[in-house]
């Protein structure tokens, strides 16, 4: 079930509700673990299996680890075994098919794919698993024994599909005991409906501009569309994602949870090294605390940083899909970081602001067109738009009609970009802020109105509703 | 103090909103059919363990949901409203094009395509060397209008596509192209296409009519043999139903009744029921007046004229169509005593057994550029 949806809205959500707040305290976690059950298994009947199989070792292997009798060694066997077995389970069916035909390929032989559909959430799910057993390794988590308590932090429904990943520490001890106050479940409500909003109204729209484009043959794009068509995905991906990171967010509030940030204004990034402190936020602290700072980090000399950067980046890469432009699209990133850390950053600094964000922006677009085309030769017919190597003109009179039937929404793109979130203040505003006119408050709230009955009149009129991160 | 109120206000109307909605849902009787969208809408779905595994059952209930949401047509008619304020020029797929025309977006065919249809085609020739044939493939109303699309619009030029399946089809024995462009591109200031909906208009299919007839080498009847009669003056066709964009103008529908009428029969295989007139009044009354012509699609169905012995100029013809034959078939009915008629959307049997079956050796096939080319189903007629 996806959370754009009538169904999940209408439906799903208004009996979760119904069951979560009129249950005891002690029931509230089964109610949430059962009703997340049933959310995966509306998409995956059959693959909440391989949630439950993850589930259990990783909930059997941490009690192994609360032996403290056991030495070290013992404990480290076992956190390497779940990590197996997450990785395996992840591996099977996430890149099985990948290796096989590259295998192939190189080889020139024939081994059957599997052909597996990708099991929904599972590269969000393994990850949150292996946070718990590494935390719990570490000593920074204790072991949970309350078996529902567990279940319900690796299949919470909120953010089991498409994240933020959760990392099990931040949520150990709300499992345990939270309390939903009304200005909770308001901010939860307020952040649910931007988010859908960011989703439906936003996101899906643009994205069917850049549709319009990338369906065409990249050969026959003027200039100015093919930049255009890789903005609209830019937007698109961005609203899409911190959308549902948003909804996510929100459910999670109404229910008592509060998950970290997942996006902090990307764009209005001055660096790819300060993209990547915004952008995904859950994703990068997992690879920075449980790869990049075990294997050593910067602690170690030039040559293990570069290697570790290297492995970050490649391994983001692949986490985000089995095939080669990914790896190629996180190598990428990984190479532009380096450059930084040695010499960019120190240039940057002495540019000025909007060159920082020409320079930061322009890097991340063509990091989009890697990331759009799982075909590597669309790729570069892409970037030959873009750069006007296929001979067409700087524009057209698509590039026109596109440009005017999309402008109010990419004015409202750009300006959700920039400001969708308070920036902190100074304190004397801060006060001013803690209680806003009622007129505001008012106003706030028609707006939050506005926004959810249009978004379900476009969510009644959708056909074209496919969420973009489920494929990763 | 006052964000406090606030807060609570929120959180009980998104609570009430979801549960007020989820009660309407659940306690509006669920219609079988949507007049508005023309269609059967999503009936409850069956809880078994086969439709849980298959996600059947997940999925039925996901469109059950859509179809039959409370006020469904006015939420549509909000989403088209917002499109239409931040200058969007398309919703759904249509254009909002000047002069009150409407129109589907055309997609150019793979190349690879068009060439399997008309090779489909022309095996189909070859597999009947003693019946004569002719192709008729009609523009839709982009392929006519382009000037008449939003201002910059991109489109793929239809013509361009006809002209390929022309050179492709020339040359052959018994077949014969005839290129919708050329007939109906001299009448294009006419009013030949409706401009809600995909069909053309009676006066559209006359024309097409008066080039076939000529191809057959018969005597078209000019217009002026016929009673010019508006039957509905309230159509909102397909591409509105789509749309949805506000201030539509309806279009109107034309009946051409032959001053000099010949008695008809229209049996209905689908049905067994066999009628006397060629048009079905109780449509007038609904949304989809289109089928007013014909009484709508059907997988076969004949359709016999009471000609005097040796008046007619056809014993036999098979029409081999889609819906633009529904207004065009009643102008054969002066000169063709028997016409067979399939949709081969529809129609699962062999067509090459038919007409020997039937003893028919003149064929009619008669489509428009986009169901040609969008829905295969062409390849269907050699089996």
């Amino acid at each position: 079930m996806v959370f754009s949806s009538l169904l999940f809205l209408f439906v799903f959500l208004p009996v979760v509700f119904l069951l979560y707040f009129l249950s005891p305290r002690r029931m509230k976690n089964l109610v949430l673990f059962l009703t997340s059950l049933v959310f995966y298994a509306w998409g995956e009947p059959v693959y909440i299996v391989i949630m439950l199989i993850s589930t259990v070792t990783d909930y059997s292997f941490g009690l192994l680890l609360d032996k403290p009798e056991w030495g070290q060694k013992r404990r480290k066997a076992i956190v390497v075994a779940s990590v197996i077995v997450n990785l395996a389970l992840l591996s099977y069916f996430k890149y099985a098919d990948f290796a096989i035909s590259n295998v192939n390929a190189l080889l020139g032989i024939d081994i059957p794919l599997t052909e597996l559909a990708l099991p929904i959430g599972i590269s969000f799910y393994t990850f949150q698993s292996m946070s718990y057993i590494i935390d719990v390794y570490r000593g920074t988590a204790k072991a949970q024994r309350n078996w529902i308590d567990f279940g319900t932090f690796v299949a919470l429904f909120p953010q089991l599909v498409a994240g933020p990943i959760v990392q099990y520490n931040t949520l150990a001890e709300q499992l345990r005991e939270r309390r939903v106050t009304m200005e909770m479940f308001a901010e939860g409500v307020k952040r649910f409906i931007i988010g859908l909003a960011k989703k439906v109204l936003l996101a899906n729209n643009i994205g069917l501009l850049w549709h319009a484009i990338s369906d065409a043959d990249a050969g026959t794009l003027p200039v100015l569309t093919a930049w255009l068509g890789i903005i609209a995905f830019a937007f698109q991906i961005y609203f899409d994602f911190s959308g549902y990171s948003d909804m996510a967010i929100g459910l999670g509030l109404m229910f008592g949870f509060r998950f970290n940030e997942n996006f902090n204004k990307p764009y209005t990034a001055q660096s790819i090294t300060d993209f990547w402190r915004r952008w995904h936020i859950s994703l990068s602290s997992w690879f920075r605390d449980y790869v990049y700072i075990p294997l050593g980090g910067n602690r170690k000399g030039l040559s293990k940083q570069l290697r570790n950067i290297l492995i970050v980046w490649v391994l983001t890469g692949i986490w985000h899909g089995a095939a080669w432009n990914f790896m190629l699209w996180g190598l990428y990133f990984g190479v532009i970081l380096i450059f930084e850390k040695w010499a960019g950053l120190r240039l940057l600094a002495r540019a000025p602001r909007w060159i920082r964000h020409v320079y930061a922006s322009l890097l991340i677009l063509i990091g989009w067109v890697l990331f759009a085309f799982d075909e590597l030769p669309k790729v570069g017919d892409y970037l030959g738009a873009m750069l006007g190597l296929h001979g067409r003109p700087l524009w057209d009179d698509g590039t026109v009609y596109y440009l005017y039937t999309n402008v109010i929404l990419l004015l409202l793109l750009i300006a959700a970009s920039i400001a969708w979130k308070k920036r902190p203040v100074a304190k004397g505003v801060e006060a001013a802020e803690k209680s806003p006119s009622p007129v505001r408050l008012m106003a706030g709230f028609a707006w939050l109105i506005v926004l959810f009955l249009l978004s379900v009149s476009y969510l009644v009129d959708a056909t074209f509703n496919p969420f973009l991160y489920f494929r990763f | 103090m006052m964000k406090k109120q606030t807060d609570r206000l929120l959180a009980i109307w998104f609570i009430v909103t979801l549960f007020v909605l989820a009660m309407i849902f659940l306690f509006s009787p669920a219609s079988k059919f949507s007049e508005l969208e023309n269609r059967y809408l999503q009936a409850a779905p069956k809880l078994t363990w086969d439709n849980l595994i298959s996600k059947k059952f997940a999925e039925e209930a996901e469109t059950f949901v859509t179809d039959h949401f409370p006020k469904r047509g006015d939420w549509v008619w909000v989403k088209s409203l917002s499109e239409q304020l931040r200058l969007q020029q398309e919703n759904n797929g249509i254009y909002k094009g000047k002069d009150g025309y409407l129109f589907e977006k055309f997609t150019n065919p793979d190349p690879v395509l068009l060439t399997k249809y008309t090779d489909t085609i022309k095996a189909f020739a070859a597999a009947h060397p003693d019946s004569d044939m002719k192709f008729l493939l009609a523009p839709t109303s982009i392929g006519l209008y382009p000037d008449k699309l939003p201002w910059k619009a991109p489109y793929d030029p239809q013509d361009k596509v006809n002209d390929a399946a022309a050179e492709q089809l020339q040359g052959l024995a018994n077949l014969t192209f005839m290129n919708g462009f050329d007939v109906l591109m001299p009448h294009a200031s006419e009013d030949i296409y409706y401009r809600t909906d995909h069909h053309w208009t009676t006066l559209g299919a006359y024309y097409a009519y008066e080039a076939y007839a000529k191809q057959m080498g018969w005597t078209p009847h000019p217009v002026t043999d016929y009673d010019i009669k508006t039957v509905s003056d309230s159509f909102l066709g397909s591409y509105d139903t789509r749309g949805q964009f506000s201030l539509v103008k309806p279009d109107s529908i034309e009946k051409y009744l032959p001053k000099q009428p010949v008695g008809t029969s229209v049996y209905v295989a689908d049905t067994d029921i066999t009628t006397d007139s060629l048009y079905d009044d109780s449509y007038l009354a609904k949304k989809d007046k289109y089928s007013y012509f014909l009484g709508g699609v059907h997988a076969l169905m004949t359709i016999t004229s009471d000609i005097p012995q040796g008046e007619e100029d056809l014993d036999k013809l098979l029409v081999i169509k889609d819906s633009y034959a529904h207004s065009f078939l009643p102008f054969l009915t002066q000169h063709v005593k028997e016409i067979h008629v399939i949709d081969m959307r529809y129609y699962n049997g062999s067509i090459g057994d038919y007409m020997e079956q039937n003893g028919i050796s003149h064929t009619l096939l008669l489509f428009n550029t986009a169901t040609f080319t969008e829905n295969g189903e062409i390849l269907k007629i050699n089996k």
